[in-house]
């Protein structure tokens, strides 16, 4: 197994890619018991690593989430669909019982990706996630869920999700690192290149197309159940739609960010703003950056921003051996 | 009609192509007097003007070129079956060619070519559109379920496959002018584009002013006699205001920019409406002219298409014409003072300002169009001499035959040279050079 980190940490391999509803109906037990106080609460991250070898994509599967993100039905797995075959390996170490946060309710904060190449759809895959930097936020405690999926041996897609557990503290100090949130600096609205208009049916569209059938996107009763006002847009469908209209056509390395903001309430317009920036060494590569914001023209707030970043094959192909 | 060998070899050096006249139909507002005519019946109807008054009843033409934005799945051989149901010999080939609004140029560019070259001798070029009689199409949803039901074999599939039809797939799906890739419609785009080169609402209803005055004079004078055709009851065109003016534009409510930082200054009245219609334009060679003892009105030069990239923002949607035009100066030798006449497509009045205002800039036209300085300015006094599209209408695809015969008309009276600019869907645009013959 490839993947970074420190060695002796135990890898868990899981036979198979878990599903996302068990997973949640786990989490939701589990919170009950700790609320009755049947189960305890850990302070720390469990040192384990979840691992589930030969994940492939189903093409009917793909064919559904490419054209639901409005991306070319092509032969190689978008970036943000690589994310989603591996999600639930990640949500699965989230789900532990030993794990210290509640898995219903985080707030995803942000995702970085690093893809040194395209892969293809039929390319067998290894994913492993763990979780690490358990850490004080203004607003509850932070963490990091990081994701590998290798093809034969060779790491082509790392993904880093920050997760927020609102109003969890953990252990003594923690509050010391506590910023106030409100010195953000006014948002003004940058000049609009596009809209994505957002039925209220999108949330249960992209859970069919991905998995994620968190509550939260699912309809307005069991959002607000969960204290939303509503059922929102999931982080994932955004950033996929960013980084395939950034990237229509990505050839080699894809690394791309997307930092949320505030929720997309559905339904719901989200006015975006694409800056392409080209980094022409000789011209020919094709590599650029390209920034998003993504905003509620009618609320004048930022709903996330992010950047998308093409380049050369980084290695792995054939050429470069 | 039997088939000629034609005795010449084709020309090593490519022949003249000329514009012997045109036709179209007075353009109507949507839902207006052609609301239940079709793209075909329009087209026909713009046909049989121009075979009339030219005499082609019977004629095998070299080839007819036309087609159309908005176009249902049956008319997938639209052209070709306007020339079945005309008076021209049914031996006369077609095909469609769809570019957004540049189709009717393009029919043109892509004819006159062909005249060039000598693989034709004639040909009918335009365009025809009706956003009355737009396509509706069924919802993604339900047009999956009846493809997959048609494809299952058992009672059983059938009845798994109908399962998965929802409500909200019932609903019909209708066709918008949002661009597929960025999710704003043109006017959205263009309320960007005009708010970016500070273009003033004073400005964008003075021009809309002076197209309904220089068309409503065009008409006056009788210049529409031998290029429009009634139909259905119109005889003019009926989105034209001739007793408008800068003050009942100024009244006008803004219709799009509404969502911008800037005051939103584009109204109904300084963009086109939706309109129907269809123009055609009749092309040839010399020799084709003279043998047939038809007039030649000017002769179709050269022409350029470019394309911008809009959807990273960095340039406007309706930009691509401004960055053809120098492309197409330098080829010919040309800069603007070369030009007496010119003809730039009014899809709204912002797209026609914020162009003269892009080719006038200096930091611009060397920054981004990668000039030595500013291309020019246009005279006012030149531009859109006879109306165009704020006044006319717009039925996309059938604005560049108008275009093409108004211009070679007005060259043949007038002499000189002509510049004819066309922005399109998808930031495409087409520019192209007509001369006089004298």
């Amino acid at each position: 197994m490839s993947g970074g980190g420190s060695a002796g940490t135990p890898t868990q391999e899981l036979e198979r890619v878990p599903g996302l509803p068990g997973l949640y109906r786990k989490a939701l037990t589990l919170a009950v018991r700790r609320r009755i106080g049947r189960a305890g609460t850990p302070s720390q991250l469990p040192d384990a690593r979840h691992a589930v070898r030969g994940v492939t994509a189903d093409p009917t599967e793909l064919t559904r989430f490419q054209q639901l993100l409005h991306s070319t039905a092509r032969d190689l797995l978008p970036s943000a669909y690589l994310h989603t075959l591996a999600f639930p390996v990640a949500m699965s170490v989230l789900a532990r019982s030993d794990f210290p946060l509640p898995l219903l309710g985080m707030v995803h904060l942000s995702n970085e990706v690093h893809q040194a190449r395209q892969v293809r759809s039929s390319e067998r895959l290894d994913v492993v996630a763990w979780a690490e930097d358990l850490r004080p936020h203004a607003a509850g405690t932070q963490v990091d869920l990081v994701t590998e999926i290798s093809a034969a041996g060779e790491r082509v897609w790392t993904g880093r999700s920050v997760y927020l557990a609102r109003g969890v503290r953990l252990g003594a100090g923690a509050e010391a690192e506590q910023r106030q949130s409100s010195d953000r600096p006014a948002f003004s609205p940058p000049t609009p290149t596009g809209i994505w208009r957002l039925d209220a049916g999108i949330g249960r569209r992209y859970a069919a197309v991905s998995g994620d059938w968190n509550p939260i996107h699912l309809s307005a009763p069991t959002a607000k159940a969960l204290g939303m006002k509503g059922a929102i847009a999931h982080g994932m469908y955004l950033a996929a739609r960013m980084v395939d209209q950034a990237v229509p056509a990505p050839s080699g390395a894809l690394d791309w960010r997307i930092d949320f903001l505030s929720p997309v309430l559905l339904p719901g317009r989200v006015t975006t703003s694409f800056t392409r920036t080209r980094d022409d060494g000789d011209g020919s590569s094709g590599a650029g950056r390209t920034d998003v914001v993504g905003w509620s023209a009618k609320r004048r707030r930022p709903h996330f921003t992010g950047w998308v970043r093409s380049g050369q094959d980084a290695g792995g192909s054939a050429q470069n051996g | 009609m039997t088939d000629q060998v034609q005795a010449h070899n084709a020309p090593s050096t490519p022949r003249t192509a000329v514009v012997i006249g045109g036709n179209r139909i007075p353009f109507a507002r949507t839902g207006g007097a052609y609301a239940y005519a079709s793209n075909q019946d329009m087209l026909i109807a713009a046909l049989d003007g121009l075979i009339a008054r030219f005499g082609l009843q019977g004629e095998r033409m070299g080839e007819v070129a036309a087609g159309a934005v908005l176009k249902h799945t049956r008319d997938f051989n639209l052209t070709r079956e306007a020339v079945l149901g005309s008076a021209l010999s049914p031996e006369t080939p077609a095909y469609d060619l769809q570019q957004a609004c540049a189709t009717g140029l393009e029919t043109v560019v892509g004819l006159s070519n062909k005249i060039k070259l000598g693989q034709i001798d004639s040909g009918i070029a335009g365009g025809v559109d009706s956003a009355s009689d737009a396509p509706i199409a069924v919802s993604e949803g339900l047009r999956r379920v009846l493809l997959d039901l048609g494809r299952a074999k058992t009672t059983q599939q059938k009845i798994r496959i109908l399962a998965t039809l929802r409500p909200r797939d019932l609903s019909p799906s209708v066709p918008g002018t949002g661009e597929p890739r960025t999710g704003l419609s043109m006017g959205e785009h263009q309320a960007i584009t005009t708010a970016a080169w500070k273009i003033t609402r004073e400005e964008q209803d003075q021009l809309a002013y002076q197209s309904h005055h220089n068309l409503a004079a065009a008409y006056e004078r009788g210049f529409f006699e031998d290029l429009v055709t009634g139909y259905r009851g119109l005889v003019k065109d009926a989105n034209l205001r001739p007793d408008t003016s800068v003050e009942k534009l100024a009244t006008l409510k803004p219709v799009f920019g509404k969502d911008l930082e800037t005051p939103a200054t584009m109204t109904a009245g300084n963009s086109t409406p939706l309109t129907d219609g269809a123009a055609v334009v009749l092309l040839g060679s010399e020799e084709y002219a003279a043998a047939h003892n038809l007039p030649m009105l000017a002769n179709i030069v050269d022409a350029e298409a470019a394309a911008v990239d809009f959807v990273s923002g960095e340039e406007g949607l309706l930009m691509a014409p401004v960055h053809a035009m120098p492309r197409l100066l330098a080829r010919n030798g040309f800069t603007f003072d070369d030009f007496d006449f010119f003809e730039i497509h009014e899809a709204f009045a912002g797209t026609v300002l914020a162009s003269l205002a892009a080719w006038e800039d200096e930091d611009y036209c060397k920054r981004v169009l990668g000039l030595d300085g500013a291309l020019g300015s246009i005279d006012r006094s030149k531009l859109n001499v006879n109306g165009s599209s704020l006044a006319a209408g717009h039925p996309f695809a059938a604005t560049g035959g108008r275009i093409v015969a108004s211009l070679a008309k007005t060259l043949s009276e007038k002499g000189g040279r002509g510049l004819i600019s066309v922005c399109a869907a998808g930031g495409q645009g087409v520019v192209a050079i007509l001369e006089a013959r004298n």
